[in-house]
């Protein structure tokens, strides 16, 4: 070891002895480098350190090139020119393979369509949606306590206790008593993991996976709502399947949101995984910290002018938190032996990542 | 990683398909061009509403005075002109019979193509059937000016006392029908004489002594034997072949995935038949056999409602609930085009009187010159398609030009699909 050590010191002398050499040849080595990969170094040592030093040097010119464009920006701005227009990153949303299932809103056949199907009658405030939330056979645990917080998200749902009961057997009572749709919440290993949403009397069944549960006493500074009806958002369903599960989802709430509550229930689907978020919001004066600083001088001069109040809004997350992913939708209500599907995922349809069907 | 795979799709031979959705539109899909053109939606009929849908379709495709039946789920059956879409006739429902239409849809139609025997020549034949079983045949005056006809000559009858049927077909001399349902077995009538001539029995109870009750979902007669065999899909996943000159059971069943059969087509001239399932799976089988000659994939992800077979080009029609219309080479079984129509599809039928677009568009512009001009073009199509049929196969090297090569080629598909279709064949044993 310390014959190496001494030896490597004995290099680095040389080296700092070679420098000038070492410049004069630097335009050599590069070139040198550019044709030897670091993989193809065999002796681990070295190849590590050019690796290293290879990897160092983008992030060098990495870090120049953003200054340089900062500059740039910052000039533009002094000059009173517009900015150099800022570059959209590619992501793997806005290079979305087209597809034409999506709706278009020129579209009549879609307006018709929303006319005829089953959620009009409630989405036109025909009538009250009256949910009934029941479980698998067994559940335990965390099952109970999500269907709790379903219970406080959902207005004017009501749990009924499974039982041993068909779960078509179910339905047909919930049509009975005028429910419009029912939740069962399927549990495996003491831990949510589906969610069937059947629409009733006939509307269809969609069955998805739910992941990334997570309960409202988990969620710091979490809030806890209030029993106002809340209002709804549902971001990016933009095919005529996923207008059709939205369409579903939306049919659970009551279409009068009190917005005396400040309360939002958010469905927003990204990739086709549907993300749900239920928040609290509160709008807030506040006088904006820029004129506080640049501040005192300019209080004298203008006096009450700079008074510039802000809104804020401020958010704070309370109930669950849970991604949805769905399986399949199933025409008419549920019927596993028997149904007839408007659409299940089977594996030839995933010929690229870039292709969603919500 | 995910599967990085493109299907692309050759396109079709000149044809024209139309196809019936839920909002009662009808839609005239056209693929034009010699070599792959790509099809599209061409014309669009009717306006949309949820008391139009279609639930079942006919189409007379002959080359003087075509006619288009369509039954509509508040109870009117329309007779159309399939080239222009002008209403001929409009039959309603509730003038005959004081049910409601909504629980009493129709579910069979069938226009008959020869003229039947007793009536004059301007007439047609039009069978329809119920849910609830209630059978008639009445012809209708057709005349070519304006709507306003007549029909009369109602001959009616009831298929089953309890039960509600799902389908009903007439053979290819139209002198047979078939009618099933759920908890209704297969029966076949006599449509000349309006009687009951056969009816199916179920099969035995299983080992475990458990007894399915009776859903027929499709049937299709095997147009090679005339009437007496057919196959019927069921509720249960089963395909069963009967033969009505041989016994009362199936003579031949066997499971098809998990999901109901919902469409069952047959091919001409051979005992090969599509089977359509409630998830969207499109299958060809040699029936006398059993055994499943490959599936047509796709990306089809929603229910199969119908096939249709194209009375000259190797090529199916399939559509259903996913709202896509697909049409599928027979021989290789590829997809060769999807035309995406936004609502859920009941039927498609194909217009075989089409050719080319001169025509096309001549018969667009003068329904009435189309008539006569019909016979020309119908021998420029059969003229034209012989060349194309047989260059396809070359390319593929699959010549089906004896039925012993066939023969040897499906062995060979066979053990290739050996894998595969493993779980059939022990169903078929059993």
């Amino acid at each position: 070891m310390g014959a190496k050590r001494k030896k490597s010191e004995g290099e680095e002398l040389l080296n700092e002895g070679e420098k000038e050499n070492d410049k004069n040849n630097e335009n050599i080595s590069k070139k040198m480098k550019k044709e030897i990969l670091p993989s193809m170094i065999k002796n681990k040592e070295k190849r590590s350190a050019v690796h290293a030093k290879l990897k160092h040097q983008k992030k060098v010119e990495k870090r120049k090139k953003l200054k340089a464009r900062d500059a740039a920006e910052k000039r533009a701005l002094e000059l009173g020119e517009e900015p150099p227009a800022r570059m959209t990153p590619r992501t793997i949303e806005n290079t979305r393979e087209p597809d034409e299932t999506v709706c278009r809103p020129d579209d009549d056949e879609l307006f018709a369509g929303n006319d005829a199907d089953e959620f009009s009658s409630i989405l036109k405030q025909g009538c009250a949606p009256k949910i009934l939330i029941t479980t698998c056979r067994f559940n335990s645990n965390r099952g109970p306590a999500f269907i709790s917080e379903l219970l406080s998200v959902i207005p004017n749902s009501h749990y009924y206790k499974r039982g041993t009961y068909d779960l078509k057997k179910i339905i047909e009572y919930a049509k009975k008593k005028d429910f419009t749709s029912i939740i069962v919440v399927h549990t495996n290993r003491r831990e949510p993991d589906a969610l069937l949403i059947i629409g009733l009397p006939d509307g269809p069944t969609a069955h998805f996976k739910l992941s990334k549960l997570v309960l409202r006493k988990d969620i710091k500074n979490h809030g806890n709502p209030t029993g106002h009806i809340p209002e709804l958002v549902l971001n990016n369903f933009a095919t005529r399947l996923g207008h059709r599960v939205g369409r579903l989802i939306q049919s659970l709430f009551p279409q009068s949101p009190e917005f005396r509550g400040r309360r939002v229930v958010t469905f927003h689907n990204q990739r086709d995984f549907i993300f749900f978020r239920h928040h609290r919001y509160i709008f807030e004066t506040k006088e904006s910290k820029g004129s506080d600083a640049n501040g005192k001088k300019a209080k004298d001069a203008k006096s009450e002018k700079t008074s510039q109040q802000k809104v804020i809004t401020r958010l704070q997350e309370c109930g669950p938190r849970f991604t949805l992913k769905l399986v399949s939708l199933q025409h008419g209500t549920f019927d596993t032996k028997g149904g007839e599907f408007e659409w299940v995922h089977k594996p030839e349809m995933d010929t690229s990542r870039r292709r969603f069907f919500l | 990683m995910p599967r990085t795979t493109t299907l692309e799709c050759p396109g079709c031979p000149p044809l024209r398909a139309l196809t019936f959705d839920s909002l009662g539109l009808i839609k005239v899909i056209e693929a034009r061009g010699e070599h792959g053109g790509v099809p599209k939606v061409v014309e669009r009929w009717g306006d949309p509403h949820s008391s139009n849908c279609v639930l079942a379709a006919s189409i007379d495709d002959s080359q003087n005075d075509p006619l288009l039946a369509v039954a509509r789920k508040n109870g009117l059956t329309d007779i159309l002109n399939p080239l222009n879409g002008d209403l001929r006739v409009a039959i309603s429902k509730a003038g005959d019979s004081g049910a409601q239409p909504e629980d009493d849809g129709i579910v069979g139609l069938h226009l008959f193509k020869r003229q039947r025997e007793e009536s004059s020549s301007r007439s047609r034949t039009l069978l329809t059937c119920t849910t609830k079983g209630k059978a008639s045949m009445r012809s209708i005056e057709v005349t070519k000016v304006s709507a306003e006809s007549s029909c009369s000559t109602v001959k009616s009858w009831n298929v089953c006392a309890s039960g509600t049927i799902a389908f009903s077909k007439v053979d290819i001399s139209e002198k047979f029908s078939l009618f099933g349902g759920k908890g209704v077995e297969v029966n076949v009538w006599d449509l000349d004489k309006c009687e009951k001539i056969w009816t199916a029995k179920p099969p035995p109870k299983n080992s475990l002594g458990i007894f399915t009750p009776t859903w027929f979902t499709s049937a299709a007669f095997l147009s090679i034997d005339d009437h007496r065999k057919f196959v019927a899909g069921t509720n249960d996943h089963q395909v069963r072949l009967y033969d009505t000159s041989a016994q009362r059971r199936p003579v031949m069943s066997f499971d098809f995935r998990e999901t109901p059969i919902k469409a069952v087509a047959e091919e001409p001239d051979s005992f090969n038949i599509y089977i359509g399932n409630g998830s969207g799976d499109l299958a060809s089988v040699d029936i006398r056999t059993g055994k499943l000659l490959g599936c047509f994939i796709g990306k089809c992800s929603g229910s199969i409602r119908s096939i249709a077979r194209h009375p000259t080009l190797p090529i199916i029609a399939s559509c259903g609930l996913d709202s896509y219309l697909r049409f599928w080479d027979i021989k290789t079984r590829q997809l060769l085009s999807a035309v995406f129509l936004k609502q859920h599809l009941n039927e498609v039928v194909f217009d075989s009187a089409f050719a080319d677009k001169e025509v096309a568009n001549a018969a667009a512009d003068a329904p009435m010159l189309e008539i006569q001009n019909g016979n020309d073009t119908q021998e420029d199509a059969t003229e034209t398609l012989p060349v194309k049929r047989k260059e396809a196969p070359e390319e593929k090297d699959r010549s089906k030009k004896k039925k012993s090569k066939e023969n040897e080629e499906s062995k060979k598909l066979k053990s290739k699909k050996k894998r595969r279709a493993k779980g059939d064949i022990h169903d078929d044993a059993s």
